[in-house]
Formats: C-alpha cells, sequence, structure tokens
C-alpha cells in the first residue's frame, strides 16, 4: 500500500503542484460518463475510478476541478455534456470520455474542434479508425479482446464449433463481428448466432437452441444481467459446455448474482481483473477502491484509474496533451499503454476462469497484442 | 372590426397564450445576447423535438388519441435524412423532404390499419408499430449500422453551403419552428381545427354534424408523423450520429410529458413544453446523480400545477382577465340560401320513412317492427316511458348504430348502410339530449362547423391559409349566422360553449341542425329544462323551420310540450309502437295510460 | 430441453407478469388512469427487499420468503398510498392524460432514486424458498418457481375473494364504477381509491421481490415491465381482471415459446406483430371490454 501510494501519488502530487504553480489557474478535468441509462453499471465504474485517482493525487494547494457531467447513456446527452464543460472555464485540455462507443462517436469531432484530448475506455473499434487525433483509448479495444477470447477457445480450450450469443446493442453487435473475424481466422466455426434484447429475461429457448447446435462451446457477447441469467440458467439446465463471456463476467457485480458452482466452467475475457489479480499494487489499488466505494473493482475502474494517472504524467511534460499522449509510453496497473499512432493505447488482455469454488477468478492467461498475429503463440508478460 | 383584422387577431389567438409571446420574445433575445455553445445547442435540440410536440398536438390534442408512435417517427425521420445523406450524398434540401414523405407513406400504411381502433387498442397498436420499427432498426445492420448506428452524419448541407454551427444552425432549426407554428396554428383557427374541436369534446354530435372521424383522424396522423419526421431530420444533422437512441421508447414519453406539461390543446405549449423539459435536467445537473430524481420531482409539480399545461393555465388567466371575445359582426345572408330545395311535395309523400326497424343490444331487444314515415314540413312527436327505445330510435336514424333489422328511407334513397356523418351529409340532423357543443369553441363556430361542405382539398388549403379555405370558412360562417337567426339565437352568437345557459345551448344545437340544410332534424328532448316561455318561445321556432318543408321529429317525455306542436305523436314502450295519430288520440290510447302509468292503472 | 420444461419455465415468468398486470388493472378501474410507475414499482420493489436482506438477520431462515414477502408487500402499499394522495388525488378530476404523466413522473423518481441509491448493478433477492432444484417426471423444477406459482396464485386468490366477497371489495368496486353515486351512499371514495392503489402497488411489489431473485433488478428494468403489463391488459380486455391474468400468462407463454423457435430479437419482435394481428383481428380484446369501464 505505502510503495502504491509513494509510487503514484508522489508523481501525481508532483505534477499537480508543478501544474498548479505554473499554470496558476484551475485546471479543470471533466469526467463525462453515463451515470444513468443502459451503461450507468460501467460508467459508474468509470466515475469511481477516476475519482479515485485523482483524490488519491490532491493536494490541498492543488486546484484541480474534476467535475461529474453525466451523459445518460445518449449521444444528445452526451454532446450537450461536452458543450457545457468546454463552455465553463477554465477551458479543459482533456476529458474523461464515456464509455459507450455511440457517445464517443458523437464527441470525436467536437473534441477536433476544441482540441481537447479525450481519454476514452470505449472498446469500440471503430473509434480510433476515423483519424481523429485526439482519442486515446485506455482499453484495449474489440479487435484486442475479441481475438483474446477467440484465441483462447481455440488454441487453449481446443474448442472448434462456437455457439455465439451476443446482445442485440452496439457493444454485442460490434463484439460478434470481431468474434466472426477471429473464429474464421482461427479455423474454427460459427455453429450458431443468436441475437438477444436486454430485456429477454427467459433464456431456455436459447439454451436449448444451442443444445441443438452442436457446438463445443458458448462465446458470449452480452451485458451484465444478460450474462448472469444466461450462465445461470445454463448451469440450471445442465447445459455443460464451457462459456467464455465478454468482459461484463468478470465483473464482480455479474459474479455475485450467480452461485459458485454456476461459476465453474465460466471464463471472460477483460482488460484486468483488479478484484482479483493478486499483483501487489493491483491489490493496493483494489483495498483502496474498496475502502472509498464499498464495492469491488471492475476493469473499467481500473482502466479509468490509469488513465487519469497517465495524464498527470504527460502533464508533467508541458506540451500538448494530445502529443506527449501519443509519444508516451506509460507503465500503468493494469498493463503497458502505449499509443499506436491511432489513439490505441491498450494492446493486451487476459482471460479470467472461474474454478467453482468462489465468486473470485483467478487470472487463466495473459495475452500481449492478441490481434497481431494469429499464427504466432500469445508472448507471456 | 374589419374581416382580415379578425382572422389576423383569430390567428394570433390561435397560438395560444397570447401573453406570453412577447415577454418571452424577450427573454429569448436577452439570452441569446449572452448564449453561448452550450445554450445554443440545448435551443437547437428543443427546437427538433418542439416540432415532434406540435405535431403530436394534431393526433393527441386536437383529435384526442393516444399515439405512441410519434417518437418513432421522430427517430425515422432521423434514420431517413441520415442514411440518405450518408449512402446516397444527398444534401439537406433533398433529405429532408424525402424523410417528411417517408413519414407520411409510414404513417399511412400504419393509419389506414389501426386508426379505427379504440383509444387504448390505438395506442397500444401504435406501441407495437414504434417497437417493430426500433427492431427492425437495430437489426438491419448492414443499412442502419444496427446498434451501434452510423457515425458522421454531415451537418445541414444546403446545396453546396453547410449551415455553421453556432447560431445559425439554431436560427435555422428555429425558422422551421416558426414554419411548423404559422401552419399549425392556422389549423387551429380553420373549420377544420373547429370541427376537431367539436369531435373530441362530442364526437357523436360532430358525426351529426358530417364531419367524417374516420378521415379527420387520419389527417392528424399523417400530420404528426410529418412534423415529427421532420424534427428528427434537423435533430440528426445538428447532432452528428445517427443511432438507435432516438428510437427508444424514452423519446416518445419526453414528447408526451413535453405536450401535456406544455399545454396541448395550444399551439404555443409545444415550444414552451419543448424549451422546457429540454431545460429542466440541466439545470439540476448540480445534483449529479440525484439530478433526474430532481427532474422527476419537477415533473410532478409542474403537471399539479398546471394540469392542462403551462399554456392552458396562462391562456385561462389571461381570459378571465380580458373576458370574453367581442361578438362577430353580423351579416346574416338571405333566408333563401338556407332554406332546402323546396321542391313542391306531394302531401303523402314521405321524407323519411322507416320499416320494421329493430335492434338488440346484447340480450335486450331495444326496438323491434318500427316503422313509421315522415311528411315534408311535418312535426312527428315521439313519446314513451323511460327505456323505451326512444334515444334509441334516434341513434339509428342517425346512423350511429346499424339496425339489426329493417330500412330507412330519406326522400327515397336507402340510407341504411350509411355510416352517421354520411346520413349527416344526406341531409340528417340531429340534436342531443345533453347539447353537445365544445365547450371552447363561440356558438358561432360550433355552427359553423356544420356549415361546411365537403371539398377534398381543403384542408391542405387551410393550412396554407389560401384564399380558397379563408373563403370557405367565411362562407360557412356567414350560413352560421342565419342558422342562428333562424333558431333565434344570433344574440349569444360570440359565447362560448361552457358560458352557454341550457335553453342557449338547445338553440345553438337547433341552429347547427339547420346549418347543414337538412331535410330531417331529429331533436333529443329540446325541451328538458326550459321554463314555460322558453318552451313557447322553441315552440315557435320548430314552427318556423317546419314551415320550411323541413321534416322534425321531437323526442319528449310527456305530451305538454308537444300537445300544440306535433301534428302526429308516436308512442313507444319496450321497443315497439304502441300507439299512432293526433296528440289527442294519443294522449287518450288506453294502451298509453298503461304504459305510463303501469298496468292496474285505470283506463 | 422439451416443451413441458420450457412451458414450466414460462409459468413463473407468466405468474410474475400476472401481479403486475393485475395490480395495473385494479389501479385502472380506481382511478380510470393507467399508472405509468407500474412497472417502476416492480423495481422498487425488488430493492425493497434488498433493503430488507440487509436490514435482518435472515441467514438461519429455510423460507425467508415468509418473512420478507409480506413486508415487501407492505412497502409498496405504502409507496401505493403515497402515489395516490400525491400523484392521483390532485388531478383526479382532470383527464387522464394528467394523472399519465404524473405517474410517470413518479416512475422517473423511483428509478433515479434507486440508481443514486443502490448504483445501477443488477441486484439478486433471496429466493422465497431456498433449495436445491427438484427432478419431477424427468422435468427440472426449481423451488423457486414452484414457490413463485404457488405465491401469485394464493395472492390471486386472496384479491378475488376479497373483491368479490367481501363488502370491502363490493365498496371498492362500487367507488370504481361510479364515485359520485358511491359518495352519495356513504362510501369514503378518497380512501378506497388510496386503498385500490396501495394494492395494485403492493402487487407489483410483490412480483417485484418474486423476480428479482430469478432474473434479477436494477434500476432501468422498470419499462420493460410496464409494457408487458400494458400488452397483457390490452389482450385480455382492458379493465378485466380476469382478461389481464389471462392476458399475462399469454404474454410469458408466447415470450418462451417464440423464444425456443426463433432468436431471441426475432421473438421480441414477434410479440409485437402477434400483437398487432390480435388487435386488428379482435379490436375489443380477447375478452371483450369488461362491462361499464370508462376509458
Amino acid at each position: 500500500m505505502k510503495r502504491f501510494i509513494f509510487r503514484y501519488g508522489a508523481m501525481a502530487a508532483s505534477a499537480i503542484t508543478m501544474l498548479a504553480a505554473e499554470a496558476g489557474a484551475q485546471e479543470r478535468l471533466p469526467l463525462l460518463v453515463p451515470i444513468t441509462g443502459a451503461l450507468a453499471l460501467e460508467g459508474q465504474s468509470q466515475r469511481d475510478g477516476a475519482l479515485l485517482a485523482l483524490e488519491e493525487a490532491r493536494q490541498p494547494a492543488a486546484r484541480l476541478q474534476y467535475p461529474v457531467y453525466d451523459t445518460g447513456s445518449n449521444p444528445q446527452i452526451a454532446v450537450q455534456a461536452f458543450e457545457r464543460a468546454i463552455g465553463e472555464s477554465p477551458k479543459p485540455r482533456a476529458m474523461m470520455g464515456p464509455i459507450d462507443g455511440n457517445s464517443m462517436l458523437a464527441l470525436l469531432p467536437l473534441a477536433e474542434r476544441e482540441q481537447v484530448a479525450l481519454l476514452a475506455v470505449s472498446g469500440t473499434a471503430r473509434l480510433t479508425e476515423l483519424g481523429n487525433k485526439h482519442i486515446f483509448r485506455f482499453f484495449p479495444s474489440d479487435a484486442v479482446v475479441k481475438a483474446a477470447q477467440a484465441r483462447y477457445i481455440v488454441e487453449e480450450l481446443k474448442r472448434k464449433k462456437v455457439a455465439v450469443v451476443y446482445q442485440n446493442t452496439a457493444y454485442g453487435q460490434s463484439g460478434q463481428e470481431q468474434l466472426a473475424i477471429w473464429f474464421e481466422r482461427l479455423g474454427a466455426s460459427v455453429a450458431y448466432r443468436n441475437s438477444v434484447p436486454v430485456t429477454t429475461k427467459e433464456l431456455s429457448g436459447v439454451i436449448a437452441q444451442v443444445r441443438e447446435s452442436g457446438a463445443d462451446v458458448v462465446a458470449l457477447q452480452l451485458h451484465s444481467g444478460s450474462s448472469a441469467l444466461f450462465v445461470g440458467q445454463a448451469a440450471r439446465a445442465g447445459l455443460n459446455l464451457p462459456i467464455v463471456g465478454g468482459s461484463a463476467l468478470h465483473q464482480p457485480s455479474t459474479a455475485a448474482l450467480l452461485e459458485p458452482g454456476e461459476l465453474k466452467g465460466v471464463c471472460a475475457e477483460t482488460a484486468s481483473a483488479p478484484a482479483a489479480d493478486e499483483n501487489p499494487e493491483i491489490a493496493a489499488f483494489a483495498r483502496a477502491f474498496r475502502q472509498r466505494f464499498k464495492a469491488e473493482p471492475d476493469a473499467f475502474a481500473l482502466a479509468t484509474y490509469d488513465a487519469v494517472t497517465a495524464l498527470f504524467q504527460t502533464w508533467q511534460s508541458g506540451r500538448p496533451v494530445s502529443e506527449s499522449l501519443a509519444a508516451a509510453r506509460i507503465k500503468g496497473l493494469a498493463m503497458t499503454y502505449r499509443s499506436d499512432g491511432k489513439g490505441n493505447m491498450a494492446h493486451d488482455a487476459i482471460i479470467v476462469c472461474y474454478d467453482g469454488a468462489g465468486r473470485t477468478p483467478r487470472i487463466a492467461k495473459r495475452y500481449s497484442r492478441p490481434h497481431e498475429d494469429a499464427r504466432a503463440p500469445a508472448e507471456r508478460r | 372590426m374589419s374581416d382580415r383584422a379578425q382572422s389576423g387577431r383569430e390567428r394570433i389567438a390561435a397560438l395560444g397564450a397570447a401573453p406570453i409571446w412577447l415577454p418571452a420574445a424577450a427573454a429569448v433575445g436577452l439570452l441569446g445576447a449572452a448564449a453561448g455553445a452550450y445554450e445554443l445547442r440545448l435551443l437547437a435540440i428543443a427546437g427538433c423535438y418542439a416540432l415532434a410536440v406540435l405535431g403530436y398536438q394534431f393526433i393527441f390534442g386536437r383529435v384526442g388519441a393516444l399515439s405512441l408512435a410519434q417518437g418513432a417517427f421522430f427517430g425515422l425521420g432521423a434514420y431517413a435524412s441520415a442514411l440518405l445523406a450518408l449512402k446516397l450524398g444527398w444534401d439537406f434540401v433533398r433529405s429532408f423532404p424525402a424523410a417528411i414523405a417517408l413519414a407520411l407513406v409510414l404513417a399511412a400504411i400504419v393509419g389506414g390499419t389501426v386508426l379505427r381502433l379504440a383509444s387504448h387498442y390505438f395506442a397500444l397498436a401504435t406501441l407495437a408499430v414504434a417497437e417493430l420499427s426500433r427492431i427492425v432498426v437495430v437489426e438491419w445492420v448492414s443499412l442502419t449500422g444496427g446498434g451501434n448506428g452510423l457515425p458522421n452524419v454531415p451537418g445541414l448541407v444546403l446545396l453546396d453551403w453547410t449551415v455553421p454551427r453556432g447560431w445559425p444552425v439554431t436560427v435555422f432549426v428555429w425558422g422551421w419552428v416558426a414554419v411548423g407554428t404559422l401552419l399549425a396554428a392556422n389549423y387551429s383557427s380553420s373549420l377544420y381545427g373547429d370541427g376537431a374541436r367539436l369531435l373530441r369534446a362530442e364526437p357523436l354530435a360532430a358525426a351529426a354534424a358530417g364531419i367524417d372521424q374516420a378521415a379527420r383522424r387520419m389527417s392528424a396522423f399523417l400530420l404528426s408523423a410529418a412534423f415529427a419526421a421532420a424534427g428528427g431530420a434537423l435533430y440528426v444533422h445538428t447532432l452528428g450520429v445517427v443511432s438507435p437512441e432516438a428510437l427508444q421508447f424514452d423519446v416518445m414519453v419526453l414528447i408526451l410529458c413535453m405536450t401535456v406539461i406544455g399545454g396541448r390543446n395550444a399551439v404555443a405549449g409545444a415550444l414552451v413544453g419543448a424549451l422546457l423539459l429540454v431545460h429542466l435536467p440541466e439545470w439540476f445537473r448540480a445534483f449529479e446523480r440525484w439530478a433526474l430524481l430532481a427532474y422527476g420531482a419537477g415533473l410532478l409539480l409542474a403537471v399539479i400545477a398546471a394540469p392542462e399545461g403551462i399554456a392552458g393555465a396562462v391562456e385561462a388567466l389571461w381570459r378571465r382577465w380580458l373576458g370574453a371575445p367581442p361578438v362577430p359582426p353580423q351579416r346574416p345572408a338571405a333566408p333563401a340560401a338556407l332554406a332546402p330545395a323546396t321542391l313542391p311535395y306531394a302531401e303523402d309523400r314521405a321524407i323519411l320513412a322507416a320499416q320494421a326497424l329493430g335492434i338488440a343490444f346484447g340480450g335486450n331487444r331495444a326496438l323491434s317492427g318500427v316503422t313509421f314515415f315522415l311528411r315534408p314540413g311535418e312535426i312527428l312527436g315521439l313519446i314513451g316511458p323511460n327505456g323505451s327505445g326512444k334515444t334509441t330510435l334516434l341513434n339509428l336514424l342517425s346512423g350511429f348504430h346499424r339496425p339489426d333489422s329493417g330500412q330507412i328511407f330519406l326522400d327515397g334513397r336507402n340510407l341504411t348502410a350509411l355510416a352517421g356523418w354520411q346520413r349527416a351529409r344526406a341531409g340528417i340532423a340531429r340534436s342531443f339530449q345533453h347539447g353537445a357543443l365544445a365547450a371552447d369553441l363561440t356558438a358561432l363556430d360550433n355552427v359553423a362547423v356544420a356549415a361546411n361542405g365537403a371539398v377534398p382539398c381543403a384542408r391542405v388549403a387551410d393550412l396554407f391559409r389560401l384564399p380558397v379555405g379563408d373563403a370557405k370558412r367565411r362562407r360557412a360562417r356567414a350560413a352560421a349566422l342565419s342558422a342562428l337567426a333562424a333558431a333565434g339565437a344570433i344574440k349569444i352568437a360570440g359565447k362560448l360553449g361552457t358560458d352557454l345557459s341550457a335553453a342557449e345551448r338547445r338553440r345553438v344545437e337547433l341552429a347547427r341542425a339547420l346549418a347543414a340544410a337538412p331535410k330531417v332534424i331529429l331533436l333529443d328532448e329540446p325541451a328538458a329544462g326550459l321554463s314555460d316561455a322558453e318552451k313557447a318561445a322553441l315552440r315557435a321556432a320548430l314552427r318556423e323551420v317546419a314551415a320550411r318543408g323541413i321534416g322534425i321529429i321531437v323526442v319528449d317525455h310527456g305530451m305538454p310540450f308537444l300537445m300544440p306542436l306535433a301534428s302526429r305523436v308516436l308512442c313507444l314502450d319496450a321497443g315497439h309502437i304502441i300507439a299512432a295519430g293526433t296528440p289527442a288520440e294519443v294522449a287518450a290510447d288506453p294502451h298509453v295510460r298503461r304504459a305510463y302509468l303501469g298496468t292496474g292503472a285505470a283506463a | 430441453m422439451s416443451w413441458a420444461q420450457i412451458a414450466i419455465d414460462g409459468l413463473a415468468l407468466g405468474a410474475a407478469y400476472a401481479l403486475v398486470a393485475l395490480g395495473f388493472v385494479l389501479i385502472l378501474n380506481a382511478a380510470g388512469a393507467v399508472n405509468f410507475a407500474q412497472g417502476d414499482l416492480v423495481m422498487a420493489g425488488g430493492f425493497a427487499a434488498i433493503v430488507f436482506v440487509g436490514l435482518l438477520p435472515l441467514d438461519g431462515i429455510a423460507v425467508p420468503g415468509l418473512v420478507l414477502a409480506p413486508l415487501v408487500a407492505l412497502a409498496g402499499g405504502g409507496a401505493g398510498w403515497l402515489i395516490a394522495e400525491v400523484a392521483y388525488r390532485p388531478l383526479r378530476h382532470r383527464p387522464p392524460v394528467a394523472v399519465f404523466i404524473s405517474t410517470i413522473a413518479v416512475g422517473i423518481m423511483l428509478q433515479h432514486g434507486a440508481n443514486g441509491i443502490f448504483g445501477a448493478a443488477e441486484r439478486r433477492t433471496p429466493p422465497l424458498v431456498a433449495g436445491e432444484a427438484l427432478e419431477i417426471a424427468g422435468l427440472t423444477v426449481s423451488p423457486q418457481t414452484l414457490a413463485i406459482v404457488a405465491a401469485a396464485a394464493l395472492v390471486i386468490l386472496l384479491l378475488h375473494q376479497l373483491l368479490e366477497r367481501t363488502q370491502l371489495g363490493r365498496r371498492l368496486r362500487a367507488a370504481a364504477q361510479d364515485a359520485e353515486m358511491a359518495r352519495a351512499l356513504g362510501i369514503p371514495v378518497r380512501r378506497l381509491t388510496a386503498l385500490a392503489f396501495a394494492l395494485g402497488a403492493g402487487l407489483a411489489a410483490l412480483a417485484g421481490l418474486l423476480l428479482a431473485n430469478v432474473y434479477f433488478v436494477t434500476p432501468t428494468a422498470g419499462l420493460a415491465f410496464m409494457l408487458k403489463a400494458y400488452i397483457a391488459v390490452t389482450i385480455g380486455g382492458w379493465g378485466s381482471l380476469r382478461g389481464a391474468v389471462i392476458g399475462a400468462f399469454l404474454v410469458a407463454m408466447f415470450e418462451v415459446v417464440a423464444g425456443r423457435l426463433y432468436s431471441a430479437s426475432l421473438a421480441d419482435a414477434l410479440l409485437y406483430v402477434a400483437l398487432l394481428v390480435a388487435l386488428l383481428l379482435r379490436p375489443a380484446g380477447l375478452f371483450g371490454e369488461a362491462a361499464g369501464r370508462r376509458a
């Protein structure tokens, strides 16, 4: 814990004091996150991770403001929040952007217009394909995590007939696309595909169809609620197939909905698993998070934490934020962040698995840049 | 006051909540001076929603039908315009009307199918359509981008020029809002707007006045869809992305709240509602995670404080302060314009004939074997104890129910298959027991609605206030004045429906019946609640009407009113005609006495 | 997985929907207005259960539901009473759409109150009856499913008895049919309307407790339940209590069966298609309007 505070707290603190000294005025880091709406769970996680980083780094003399703006999981509200944030003085040099891809897409042109850096934790691949120089994504994109998910299924679990169950939302559809690409590359076949609305509660039909399809593994790309519903109902129906899901299944709030026995044989891709990671620095982060928010941290919280800390470091350099972030190589808690020129800072992913004894998973495999070479085996970090 | 000034004043009054405009415009001007990108953005968004709300007032406010598809039309308009711009490279000049046209087509299909459903079924059907369109858009990934939508939607591109963001965009959007507002105000103060008010207040009376409810609902539905799509198209080009959030049910809920909070019958209400509900959550942003909780509380307070809407509340205050509007100028047309074709009828030729009419409701046989005829210029009384079927007979004659058996002939023409409004146009007019008038229309306008002839294109002309539409209105009002004169009600022509006494309402209803140049008038207990003097005056008026060759059937409880009035009387009991003859004969008939007084009474 | 198994899965869902729909109709008949907060009251019931679980020592109890159910129902009833007094009573002489908006506002407050207090994560309530799934005739039935169906059946039965057999029920129905006449007869209309709201909300809250164990609860869950109740009540015949229950089961069964045959999204769409077809074929609902109901 002490090392943790020393390393990051000191760095951030010095950054802030230097900032305050040189700027002589307040600095603002608006946090545009969805507190309400469909992505509120992840948005609240984002907020909490950012707040932890900001509060730890805060010195009494520092005059850093970090107002929270609700983007409502809706691009219209997100844009309104942006205009409001940018209009209040002092004008911010960087902002934390919302996790939902649609809102981020709406904000990109505005970030360009105002020359403001947007820190992102949204996985939607398209965000970095539009040539925008102001987005910095501190969470591995769909391309990365879906590669990890697909590779784990094919290379580690040795399964070839996949049933893909995905949400009919932005998250589900874009993830499903990436999964399809990777399964093809890896020589696996998608035996079954089903698009599930968030409001569907009874998934027995889906489970029966999966069984009938003859698939030998299930890949999920669902939000937290639907993931838990599927895993629980599949366990009770005796489906007995390994399940490898999206990041929702690593979230402690999802695991809390299930019995440990139901989680046996379930794995998830994620950028990090702070509640389960034994790495001392990450564990210290988790303890601090629990104490502050009385809740378990997830990968989104940690990614936002890392993003804010990275921002502090680049502020130290004195160059414009976008430039310094583009050139920086930052060792964060979850992984090392480095821009690929398009704004993707995170390129690693992990797979966590539940062993059936408890609700905390263990890290089963780490992937570094899993999307860059499908043939070569993944290197261990 | 000159006619043009009169109609101008009416147009302004039709905008509703007159006192809001001037101070609001001042406030907006002041705010505008200080407006930054954020405020301008909010104003632009509010403008887009305002258009959707203006449209919603047509179907929900004026017709009173709860359509739950308004949000869907908004979102579909957004998608249509965005897709045309992204996939085909169309600029806003082309994609805007295309989006509206698409919405109109869709609304025509949907409306044609579901508009005939009764209130909550209609609501559910429109909800189903809305949810279906959302699901289709989300699943059709190749076209719409699915859940992720499509980015980089171009701004408002007019030919080669893009409307610059900030002030120009906001002004552009509100320019369209102004256009929409004018159209809506024109419609509202037109003959069709008045007809819609009557339709909402008294649907049966509206049918009796010749208003085709189905056609009116359809045109309102089409208008609502067109306005919503316009708002959606403007919305998507100011936002820059198109995604399924625009089709979620939350948008519908928001439009509904804006309409009700603003005031669903006042055009100004649409603007007030949209501006308020876009800004309200922003004002509470300081509460952070409790912001929307506060917004909900604000919404609750707003609807409790002003249940008729803010514009409605302001208007009520204004009216209380100003008093009733002035009586319009009196220019009755020549009586000849009002009389029906006074062809010489043979004495024994019936203008109205009923043969063996019968109808049952559930297991209850309300009428059976009713046969009678009415001569032109004759006043026929219809009496009978409670529950004998008098009103049911009138309902059958005026077309509100189809008879199970029997036929109805008007001037030789078989009407049995025609609907209520069609019979009204054929020449059957009718009044109602409770005096079915629209409370928020003047007596004159209540009557003018019925004087309207059936000109198909007039609706469009009305919207644009072309001379054709306005001339029709003037003619209708002139005819209405004559009718009011004939009914002895010219002095109360300017009074609002709510302010009329019972006797006055009867007169106005009689005038409305006359205004349609009918061949037959059916009066349901016209004398109830009148003093003796008023009854005598009514009798005189009816005699005058009959003298023009119009056949009249008067329903009444007992004989006193009918004795000196009717030339013949029918008595109904338990759905059968038990006596027919002169008033004296029927009064002395033992069957009649038994029916009224029960068995065991002295004959 | 056999069709019988599918049917059982749909049964619990239908039972819970039935409670929600019943509550909706009760309020509809009593107040003549649509209670748009009905779905959010279901959500609130789920969260109320979570609060009670946090406050009470329930670990040792085999049937925690016996303690939770009445508590949650009472809490819901209290909320319903409050809604009647605050959101309905001031507007009772106004056009019904005003109550529509006020209940929408209440729903928004419930949703965002829950979001602020509990956060957006999905939560689960403890089961009514703890225990492993049973195997009956080759079908897997969890005790919770049985408990839900039993609880719903019991409540519906009690409600039926209340409305049809007791004087309170008769007065309720009288007040609902003609408030003026009822008042003239000395019936305390105001109190009875509030009672109807309390009953309706209590039913919703109870449904929330039942549903939240199997299907979890989150602040945004209300709208889906609202829509399902609205659909159930409309196809069952607007204002009919029996129709609401049957409609609810029909909706649930349709969901499960369509979900078994088609993709889940398609099943969702098909429900609306089926609804449209049903409305066009039988515009007055499957059982027609309840006699004498206002719109």
